[in-house]
């Protein structure tokens, strides 16, 4: 236990804002905050930010023992395509592999269908002769002298780095290691990056791209973090920056400069985590999470309280093949533009007013209609501030632009404002049908989260069409990814794929290899992460029946693991073939293509004091008009923060704080839970 | 009355949705490589007269968006709730397309009335017959290509009929893979009937109806103002499979497009007659056939990428497809190699649209996709398996803007690859290549996509190779409006060893250890004239090896020295180049050229009418005894009918068969 208590900052940058989450380890107390970006000097919002928090709150930066960051940085490098020029290292007679990826299109119906811009360019990938096969065993030695030439041919090229990705190092990675080696003697300026150092997973295309995306991103990412590391250092911060994770945990801001990879979709992974804390704490233990700004919206799974994981997650359309918490991209939020078709037929995106020019009514350009220019002129914004009063939203500019769409189709403003929203909820609603489908869940099961800028708004709307009963609007919905940093464990992912059977003979050598992947985590835990807490281990396993074409993941019982008991690692896999396809077939021998360890620690977590208690129904501060259900209504306007823990109070209504603005339409009850969230009930 | 276009979108979202929640659920709980892998399934959902209303983007094979299950369905004489059809038999009302693929559909009822249908299909890996896998080229009869179906129903008000499935089962390799497959896609059509529910509380069943029919008037009405936006006319094309069947003549597929305002004829008079091989396409004349159109749904959504996927969609187009041709073929014609003639009409409609409206339409695609198989012995197990290893795809055709997509696209574009090191692990081979062909992509403003190649060796001895679909081994991937054709494919056993054996279109043959199999996918097609191509991007493709320095000189025009261009030498060549007379729409290379200057449209003609003159089961080889005797250049229909002439005169008894060929009611009613 710490001898002084202090504060502890959770930070994550999005499109618009930087959000920010200061939990004060004293009191108890939570305060949030959130500031414009500044484009223009990455880095600069952030410091912006923590005088501000001094300012406000009293939180000295000598007196900040924790502090976690979660950064777009990487993503929007792949995105834009502005990273690192890279050459590549492959087995001779394999060096299209990116090039050909999957084979399959991003689109099956059109002729044009077509991928993006691969992260190599082709002249810079260059053939090593060299050959292990798929048991391990070298069948024609690593020819040295063609990665030197290739080497010195990447230079020539004048790359910034180098990444080895050989055929089947995932099962024995020497050749890798060598031509590493001899890649940074040859070109000792350039950095070297390894597939199998970066997720040794079997399939080379993911191996291959996911080492790519960690190159990639790897200069811009180490800059970024050393001026993070170097801004507080200089500001007199004692605490070793954390870094939020694509697998929702963290590590330390050092390590990230190498591991860029496994940061890469931080953002979304923290909001997911923060999200599951919330949850878990008001005691929901199926929730669907609807993350939506201005530019994207999100949602995920949480089961028993815990985030989904998995391997697939995708930047674009390449594979992160990583593990990753799962989410899934639904849309792009507030910002998607409203048209109508040579039919006459109203439709919402794929186009997208993003952050810049923003929605017609932020009055920064923008003059097509917006889903958040539509919920402007239905009235549930643009009657009160949004964002700490950085943004009022312009009713007048909404108008003009949703009467763009209104006049074709022949309906007042009002009605095409909601017809937009119908529209947009029902795409979402499509989105989020193939995830429930994907997990084989039943989405009336499930509670709905709503967070960021833009998810109460639309939670309630979404909640309805999917047949959800509750809906929790968390207390500080804007801020959700900044606290998901601060109840983050430390966490990583390790894995060896081992093609063993299940069967008795096979048993100590899998003890063996968990043994060493063991010893694997716990160096990472307690000599790069220097975490002395307890150690939590968990094990899984990519498992089949022998001839089938797929895995599914398995969550192995540790004893079984630790002593290699294959009946029962059997058994924990035929429970869990049954519980898909409803059968198992047990005379059948079971396969272990991978065995994964998460390890994993718990840094004290904050106990969030409870919002002061109201009596009986909360009090409007005034009435405004709102159009919904085709028709103008008056509708109370709450204030958050005059909502006490137990008030009640009935839809519809809006609740207006300074990160978000919650709609609630008609056919729910509201209530305040314990912790300040907003409990929606579906009326009987 | 129809309902108002706010609903109408909502609704179409949620049809899609249902479609969607289908095919994740098969996919999710599939067990087949078929499934799993290649994706060869589709889901959809129809209204109660069976037209497709809905389907899934995400997941599956492109080809049924405009299936219609009226006949099929209509052979079972009532349904009841908790009943599922299935059929699996090409003849039963043409639903399903050959032997291995099995359609089921499931109603669902509302108070008392049907209301709609979920339905599907998968690809099952086998389903018994002369040959692993069901599929061969050389079968004969449909009745060699495994156990069918008539349209029967697998559940009757919720209980399984076990001994019909237990029939089904005895008779195929891979039982326990069927099985599997079957109970997921049993569980994605319950799963569609829980959401129409869904859809029914949400809209009311009036209003799901009403929106049903207008969801496919909707898409009738975007396909017909794409037809207006194309100049009215009748425009012809050809385009050939490279063999009738093993070691054959060409296959002829022709079809003259007319276009009238919103509406359009195909008419596929002139495509070759049945075949006794299986590589006939199984549409009963049905105007709409789904298989017939499967090219126009590619042509409507590349010119509207927001365009619905149902039946509406059909509406504006009628075919016209002669009895006894490959387009129509009568029973017991093998139907299982389809997919090679279907990947020639899309070719054929892409080829035609593009003479419509050049200036919209890409180049062909490679246009062949190879799926390869191996049966072999596993040295580490003993046991015998079979695997499906890549499939080998060529790149798209050169687009209005861009190139080509390498290695894959247009309407490949659904296909996936297994990783090699899932391959390796499992299956007894080793891959020495597997990459992208250099000089393969036709030459062109727009460069044709890539082809790749895969080379694998055998370690066993035995190892049962098949390859499907083997096609444009002769005839290329055609460019246009001055692009130049893809390479074509090829297939050899040994390449550049002294027991090479060149195997291009054969789909099965045996490999021992140390043999070497090299598949080369054909190419796409060049679009534009090369010598417009700017210089930096053939610099470019010489740079990443996509084209070599002589090709940038012969073709392009560009002449590269140590990785710059050459600007000087470059617009000398370029000016000395360029012709004067204008590109003729179509380049098809040499080997198309060769082939027409015998067989070309008027002696296909004189063909065709002789041809459809006799009775069905002497058309194809009527028409290999003419291509055997017609070999000069230039002779055109007289020799065609000189030929004839001859033939007549040893079989004397095709004159009086001629006659009675004729009787109309062997023409079926069109729908």
């Amino acid at each position: 236990m710490r001898d002084f208590m202090g504060f502890r900052v959770g930070v994550d940058i999005g499109g618009t804002f930087i959000d920010f989450c200061l939990w004060n380890e004293d009191t108890a107390e939570l305060h949030s905050l959130k500031v414009l970006t500044t484009p223009a000097t990455p880095g600069a919002e952030l410091l912006r930010g923590l005088e501000i928090l001094e300012e406000r709150h009293g939180a000295a930066p000598a007196q900040i023992t924790s502090f976690v960051h979660g950064t777009t940085v990487g993503i929007n490098t792949v995105i834009q395509r502005k990273g690192a020029r890279l050459a590549m290292l492959a087995t001779a007679g394999f060096e299209d592999v990116v090039e050909l990826a999957r084979l399959r299109m991003p689109e099956a119906y059109s002729l044009f269908s077509r991928r993006g811009a691969p992260l190599v360019s082709r002249d810079c990938v260059f053939g090593l002769r060299g050959r292990i096969l798929s048991d391990g065993t070298e069948e024609m030695p690593l020819d040295e002298e063609s990665v030197a030439r290739a080497a010195r041919a990447a230079r020539a090229k004048g790359v910034d780095g180098i990444v080895v990705s050989l055929l089947n190092a995932y099962r024995n990675p020497a050749h890798e290691e060598r031509a590493a080696e001899i890649a940074r003697r040859e070109a000792p300026e350039l950095f070297v990056f390894r597939s199998t150092e970066v997720w040794p997973v079997i399939r080379e295309y993911e191996r291959t791209t996911t080492a790519l995306i960690n190159g990639y991103v790897h200069p811009k990412v180490r800059d970024y973090l050393d001026n993070l590391i170097g801004g507080l250092k200089a500001r007199g911060v004692p605490a070793e920056p954390l870094i939020t994770k694509s697998n929702g945990g963290v590590m330390s801001a050092a390590l990230g400069k190498r591991n860029c990879v496994s940061m890469v979709l931080s953002g979304t992974a923290s909001g997911v985590i923060g999200a599951a804390f919330l949850a878990r704490q008001a005691r929901q233990d199926r929730v669907i999470t609807l993350d939506i700004g201005g530019t994207s919206a999100d949602v995920a799974l949480i089961i028993g309280g815990q985030p989904q994981f998995g391997l697939g997650e995708k930047i674009g359309d390449l594979p992160l093949y990583i593990p990753t918490v799962s989410v899934t991209s639904i849309g792009d939020g507030g910002g998607s533009i409203a048209w109508v078709d040579e039919f006459g037929v109203l439709k919402v995106g794929p186009e997208s007013a993003g952050s810049d020019p923003g929605p017609a009514c932020y009055g920064r350009g923008g003059t097509r209609p917006t889903i958040t220019d539509a919920f402007t002129v239905c009235g549930f914004l643009g009657q009160h501030e949004l964002a700490y009063g950085a943004l009022r939203p312009d009713a007048a500019l909404a108008k003009a632009a949703i009467d763009t769409v209104a006049a074709p189709m022949g309906l007042s403003t009002e009605a095409a404002a909601e017809a937009i929203i119908r529209i947009a909820i029902s795409g979402m609603f499509v989105e989020v049908n193939k995830l429930v489908a994907r997990s084989g869940v039943d989405p009336r099961d499930f509670a709905l989260l709503p967070f960021g800028g833009a998810g109460p708004m639309l939670g309630c709307f979404l909640a309805r069409e999917l047949g959800v009963r509750r809906v929790m609007v968390p207390a500080r919905p804007g801020v959700v990814s900044a606290l998901g940093g601060l109840v983050a464990d430390i966490r990583n992912d390790f894995i060896r794929t081992l093609f063993a059977t299940a069967e008795p003979a096979e048993g100590p050598s899998i003890a063996r290899e968990a043994a060493a992947l063991e010893r694997q985590g716990l160096a990472w835990l307690r000599e790069e992460q220097r975490f002395d807490g307890p150690a939590i281990a968990s094990w899984f396993a990519d498992m089949r029946y022998r001839g089938q074409s797929f895995e599914i993941e398995v969550a192995l019982p540790d004893a079984a693991v630790r002593a290699g008991d294959t009946a029962a690692i059997a058994e924990a896999f035929h429970a869990a073939h049954e519980a898909i396809y409803d059968f198992a077939d047990r005379e059948s021998p079971a396969q272990i293509v991978n065995l994964r360890l998460v390890m994993a620690g718990s840094p004290p977590r904050p106990a969030m004091q409870a919002p002061p208690r109201g009596e009986g129904e909360a009090t409007p501060e005034r009435m405004l008009r709102a159009y919904f259900d085709d028709a103008w209504h008056e509708v109370p306007l709450y204030r958050r923060a005059a909502l006490g823990t137990g008030q009640r109070f009935a839809a519809p209504c809006v609740v207006a704080q300074d990160d978000t603005t919650a709609c609630i339409p008609p056919g729910f009850q509201a209530s305040v839970d314990e912790m300040g969230n907003i409990i929606l009930d579906a009326a009987e | 009355m129809p309902i108002d276009k706010v609903t109408l979108q909502i609704l179409a979202n949620h049809c899609r949705a249902t479609a969607e929640n289908m095919a994740y659920t098969l996919y999710r709980t599939a067990h087949s490589t078929f499934v799993k892998e290649t994706e060869d399934f589709t889901i959809q959902l129809l209204d109660a007269a069976g037209h497709t209303v809905g389907v899934p983007m995400d997941l599956g094979a492109t080809w049924y968006p405009g299936l219609h299950y009226g006949k099929a369905m209509a052979m079972i004489p009532e349904y009841h709730p908790g009943d599922i059809a299935f059929t699996n038999d090409p003849y039963s009302g043409f639903l399903s397309t050959h032997v291995p693929d099995l359609h089921m559909w499931k109603p669902i009822f509302h108070e008392g009335e049907l209301v709609c249908f979920a339905a599907g299909h998968i690809h099952n890996t086998d389903m018994g017959g002369a040959v692993p896998a069901s599929l061969s080229r050389a079968l004969t009869e449909v009745h060699q290509e495994g156990i069918r179906f008539k349209p029967s129903l697998l559940y009757r008000q919720g209980v399984l009929n076990q001994e019909l499935l237990d029939v089904m089962m005895l008779n195929v390799r891979r039982p326990e893979q069927n099985m599997g497959d079957l109970k997921a896609f049993v569980g994605a059509l319950n799963t569609g009937e829980r959401k129409v529910r869904e859809m029914i509380a949400r809209f009311g069943v009036e209003t799901l109806k009403e929106g049903m029919a207008d969801l496919m008037d909707y898409a009738e009405h975007q396909a017909r103002d794409i037809l207006r936006s194309i100049p009215d006319g009748e425009y012809f094309f050809s385009d050939f499979a490279d063999e009738d069947g093993p070691d054959g003549h060409p296959a002829r597929l022709a079809v003259t497009l007319r276009i009238r305002d919103d509406s359009a004829e195909l008419d596929f008079t002139g495509s070759d007659p049945q075949l006794t091989s299986s590589l006939n396409v199984p549409t009963g004349g049905n105007p709409r056939h789904t298989l017939m159109l499967v090219g126009v749904y590619y042509v409507l959504f590349t010119l509207n990428p927001n365009l619905v996927l149902n039946y509406g969609l059909t509406r504006p187009f009628t075919c016209i497809l002669p009895e006894g041709t490959v387009v129509n073929p009568s029973s017991p014609a093998a139907v299982g190699m389809r997919s090679l003639t279907c990947a020639r009409l899309r070719s054929l409609v892409f080829g035609v649209f593009g003479l419509a409206t050049p200036e919209r339409m890409p180049a062909a695609p490679a246009g062949s996709s190879s799926i390869v198989n191996v049966m072999t012995h596993d040295d580490r197990t003993g046991h015998a398996m079979i695997a499906a290893i890549n499939p080998v795809v060529g790149g798209g055709g050169g687009m209005p803007h861009g190139d080509g997509t390498d290695g894959s696209g247009a309407d490949a574009a659904y296909l996936k690859n297994t990783p090699i090191e899932i391959t390796e692990a499992e299956v007894p081979i080793r891959f020495r290549h597997y990459g992208l062909a250099s000089g393969s992509g036709g030459p062109g403003r727009w460069r044709g996509g890539l082809a790749t190649r895969m080379d694998f060796e055998a370690f066993t001895p035995n190892t049962r190779i098949t390859a499907r679909n083997r096609d444009r081994c002769r005839f290329r991937a055609w460019g246009i409006l001055g692009g130049g054709p893809g390479a074509p494919s090829r297939m050899t056993l040994n390449p550049g060893r002294a027991d090479e054996r060149v195997l291009n279109n054969v789909d099965t043959f045996s490999a021992n250890p140390g043999d070497i199999v090299s598949i080369t996918s054909p190419g796409g097609g060049g679009r534009g004239d090369p010598l417009e191509r700017e210089p930096a991007r053939v610099l470019r493709d010489v740079v990443c090896g996509y084209v070599s320095p002589e090709a940038a000189e012969t073709d392009y025009g560009v002449v590269i020295r140590s990785e710059t261009v050459d600007e000087p030498a470059t617009q000398a060549l370029r000016a000395r180049r360029r012709g004067k007379a204008p590109a003729p729409h179509f380049r098809f290379g040499p080997e198309r050229e060769a082939f027409e200057r015998i067989w070309n449209r008027e002696a296909y003609d004189a063909l065709t009418a002789i041809l459809a003159s006799l009775p069905i089961h002497w058309r194809h080889f009527v028409k290999r005894r003419l291509m055997e005797t017609v070999k000069t250049e230039g002779g055109g229909a007289a020799a065609v009918r000189v030929a004839w002439a001859g033939l007549l005169e040893t079989l004397p008894q095709l004159g009086a068969l001629q006659l009675r060929a004729l009787r109309p009611e062997r023409r079926l009613a069109a729908e």
